[in-house]
């Protein structure tokens, strides 16, 4: 059940009415149903592992209570080590072990050693890498003692399984979320509006932004080969603004949806392509996991070489970003586009700028042209790396990239001289600039302070846009991770 | 060491670190409100703190941390 389906219309309105008129008594009520609700939502998207979600949740809430109870160090590691192995162990079971199997025969094949063997079927559970991620950060921060583990069952179980995030995150702290469970929720029009506003940002940037573009990246990008380096590049663009699109909207929907029942889930994307420099851009580019990934692999692994300066700094976040690659799926597609982007840090860490966090731009309407030439060589290195994410392989990457950097990029881009390319021009250059505009709010739609009048000229318009350019969308690029 | 002596050395540290002095040494100072200090700049600043006091820290001791006062007690602690 997505966002943008009247399936989700039709589990949204009455779940929302009980949470406020008939279970308002008290967090315990509160909690009940969105446990309900949360679990209902997963078994509709996918009932087969309902029961590994359940499981999850048990086992992790139990070491939780282990971890803080132990008095030994000794004893301590145990139990985290034991809550580690089963969370990276699901992880690796469901998602990796047919990546490691195929890889194993491959090298077999290498050495000459033929052998014929089944192909493994293991169905990917929804939302996996994003709920095992977020139990095991809760784990670990019960260990370092940043907080308290959970001691109530019903508060951990919706803490694990909010529906709004349980399929592509955000990827949830532990001390965000749960103290929100602890206490009564109070209804607040104005979260309730603000809410209403994100979801219908986040509904313009899937419906019409990412699938318009999805519609001339699909027809294009099966036949590549027939097509000149300026195709290709325009090919590009349109992906790396359809992938951007695609999850900023969806989780705008999410953190909206979660407004609706008076939580605040964290902020998943900060307007990225406004960014100066790569380690600016991943302070703004999915903030959940990159943060997460930060905190329990950068961390300790620069930690561990802080003796060895940059170049220990620089292990660590070439090693975090194969991480983050290698997250969103067994393919050495990803390693390779998180090596690239691990890569990308090296200048800035020589130079000394990774820290100068700059905002472009602040306080006035226009960049400065050094801003603005920063922006788009960062935007242009960015879209080229976001080959290897939708490529089905690695050598069919390199192949891509290969045919750009061809005398083809004079020639006219024929399979993008049509109406739709110039309309979804527009669309897109629509949504930049509100992007644009918003650029230093808390989210894209952030306009309560503009004149009643304003707001609704914008919301209509909006929907007009909605009526007009939306397309059906049955799934979003990030489920399958 | 005196409290006095252990701010004016992490101050030093990170003036060099983050290349500006934009931050008041106060108890209370997180690294959310120094611009500049994030996760990755972090790292070095404890190294540097590290070869200044010539002190040994652990992750969980430097996890633990709130705010600045908490930081100059830790070295205190060790030095």
């Amino acid at each position: 059940m997505v966002f943008n389906s009247f399936d989700f219309i039709a589990f949204i309105i009455p779940v929302l009415l009980l949470y406020w008129l008939v279970f308002k008594r008290s967090n315990i009520s509160q909690n009940i149903l969105l446990l309900i609700a949360s679990l209902v939502f997963y078994a509709w998207a996918d009932w087969r592992f309902l029961i590994l979600l359940v499981l999850s949740t048990c086992v992790n809430f139990y070491l939780g209570l282990k971890i803080s109870e132990a008095e030994e160090d000794k004893k301590r590691n145990i139990f985290l080590y034991t809550g580690v192995i089963f969370n990276v162990g699901l992880l690796l079971y469901f998602k990796y072990v047919n990546f490691f199997y195929e890889g194993f025969y491959e090298l077999l094949n290498v050495f000459g050693t033929d052998i014929s063997h089944d192909t493994l079927t293991i169905l990917l559970p929804l939302g996996i890498s994003f709920f095992t991620f977020q139990t095991l950060g809760y784990l670990i921060d019960v260990n370092h003692e940043e907080i308290e583990p959970s001691k109530d069952i019903l508060e951990f179980s919706v803490f694990v399984t909010f529906f709004p995030k349980i399929l592509s995150g955000p990827i949830e702290r532990a001390a965000g979320l749960i103290p929100q469970l602890s206490t009564k929720r109070e209804f607040s029009y104005a979260v309730f509006v603000d809410g209403l506003r994100q979801i219908l940002w986040g509904l313009f940037a899937k419906v019409v932004v990412a699938e318009n573009c999805a519609v001339l990246v699909n027809a294009v990008f099966d036949d590549y080969q027939q097509q000149p380096a300026s195709s290709l590049v325009l090919l590009t663009f349109f992906y790396a603004l359809q992938l951007y699109a695609d999850f900023s909207g969806y989780s705008n929907m999410a953190i909206g949806v979660g407004k609706l029942f008076g939580i605040q889930l964290m902020r998943n994307f900060s307007t990225p392509f406004f960014s100066t420099n790569i380690a600016d851009f991943w302070r703004k580019w999915h903030i959940s996991l990159t943060t997460w990934m930060m905190d329990y692999v950068f961390t300790p692994l620069s930690f561990i070489l802080r003796r060895q300066q940059k170049r220990g700094l620089m292990i660590s976040i070439i090693t975090t970003f194969i991480l983050v690659g290698f997250w969103h799926g067994a393919n050495w597609t990803f390693v390779v586009y998180g090596l690239l982007h691990g890569i990308y840090f090296i200048p800035l860490v020589y130079s000394g700028k990774m820290n100068s966090s700059e905002v472009v731009a602040k306080g006035k309407w226009l960049p400065s042209i050094k801003e603005l030439f920063k922006m788009i060589v960062l935007f242009m290195i960015v879209m080229l790396t976001d080959v290897f994410f939708r490529a089905g392989t690695i050598t069919e990457a390199f192949d891509y990239l290969g045919r750009i950097c061809s005398l083809t990029i004079i020639d006219m881009p024929w399979a993008f001289m049509n109406g739709s390319t110039i309309m979804t021009l527009f669309l897109v250059g629509f949504f930049i600039l509100i992007e644009w505009i918003n650029r230093e709010r808390k989210h894209d739609l952030e306009i309560s302070e503009f004149s009643i009048y304003i707001r609704w000229a914008f919301y209509i318009f909006i929907f007009l846009l909605l009526l007009l350019f939306g397309r059906s969308a049955e799934t979003f690029i990030y489920f399958q991770f | 060491m005196e409290i006095t002596t252990i701010k004016e050395k992490v101050s030093n540290v990170l003036t060099t670190i983050l290349e500006h002095s934009n931050f008041e040494m106060s108890d209370e100072l997180t690294a959310k409100d120094v611009d500049g200090w994030d996760s990755l700049s972090h790292m070095m600043i404890i190294t540097k703190i590290e070869e200044e006091f010539d002190i040994r820290f652990k992750l969980r001791e430097l996890n633990k941390l709130k705010n600045m006062g908490a930081l100059v007690s830790l070295i205190q602690s060790k030095s």
